[in-house]
């Protein structure tokens, strides 16, 4: 087994302090069958999230509103991954977020398998690399051309209209389950882009 | 007037044939590629039978779309833009916040796009 990998804007979780800290276990398998169950969730950790931001907000920060619609989107960007993603022997899904005077930290632990790994790896390092606007409307352009999908347009929109930051991490956990977190770190300032 | 209707469980999608308009609601977070298609086929229907004239796409009542929906929405942009049969108008609701960021995406792929967010 290979070592534990990390990549882009990684934090170890305990490494600065929380104001608190919640967390959910899912079944990757369960949210592919009741696929609604991605976006309730995610509607519900936004609204429970945004609720940490006082109303009016002070100046300078997202409004309440602003921050629930960014965080249902994101969230239900990270769950959806975690369904279609899921791979290998182990089908859990850890849901846990860090509330944090100036940004709202959340991170989503699925599994693959191991041989799933290298693809992604490289999809990361392009999305980490490359700069997001261009590789938006590319990825958009090839997907009209050739009917591909599209991969990757959740995180490219998140980082380009969003201005949140990704960490990723791999670390093998059993001979044929790989454990994947994906970190994203939300600011509370108001992105002007 | 006909006006033909995709209805989903937190969602509707409404093409009026009269106005030359899709007006889509509520929250589109279908899971493939296949789920889609309908809605492709339908905006494909509402483009051909506008061609030469308008054809609006109206956002203003729709909460939530995941990536996979604008994907299919922008790819629909594209094949619009390589026809360029049709004077597309894009309308948004500013209260939505998503839509103040990401709709302008869509003028990005074309420029002939009119984007309307009010």
């Amino acid at each position: 087994m290979s070592q534990i990998q990390t990549y882009g804007a990684w934090e170890e979780p305990g490494a600065a302090p929380a104001l608190s800290h919640q967390w959910m276990a899912l079944d990757a398998g369960q949210l592919v069958a009741h696929w609604r169950r991605c976006s309730l969730s995610a509607d519900f950790w936004a609204r429970y999230a945004a609720l940490f931001v006082p109303s009016p907000a002070p100046p300078g920060r997202l409004a309440r509103q602003e921050l629930e619609h960014v965080l249902s989107y994101l969230l239900n960007e990270l769950f959806e991954n975690c369904a279609k993603f899921s791979g290998g022997s182990i089908g859990a899904v850890r849901f846990a977020a860090w509330f944090r005077p100036d940004s709202l930290d959340f991170a989503f632990t699925n599994h693959i398998a191991p041989e799933s790994q290298p693809a992604f790896a490289r999809f990361i390092e392009e999305l980490l690399d490359g700069d997001p606007e261009e590789l938006y409307f590319r990825r958009l352009e090839e997907s009209a051309e050739t009917g591909a999908k599209g991969s990757g347009l959740g995180y490219l929109t998140m980082i380009k209209d969003y201005g949140i930051r990704f960490g990723f991490r791999f670390e093998p956990v059993a001979d044929d389950s790989v454990a994947v977190t994906v970190q994203a770190h939300v600011h509370l300032e108001e992105n002007q882009g | 007037m006909t006006i033909e209707q995709i209805q989903g469980d937190e969602y509707a999608i409404e093409y009026d044939r009269a106005a030359h308009a899709v007006r889509l609601s509520g929250t589109v977070r279908l899971q493939t590629s296949d789920d889609y298609a309908p809605i492709t086929a339908l905006l494909q229907r509402a483009h051909d039978e506008a061609a030469g004239g308008p054809l609006s796409l109206d956002f203003r009542r729709l909460q939530f779309l995941n990536s996979s929906g604008i994907s299919t929405v922008s790819r629909f942009v594209i094949n619009a833009r390589k026809q360029d049969q049709v004077a597309l108008t894009v309308l948004g609701n500013r209260d939505i916040y998503w839509q103040q960021k990401s709709l302008g995406n869509l003028q990005k792929l074309w420029p002939k796009v009119q984007i309307e967010i009010v």
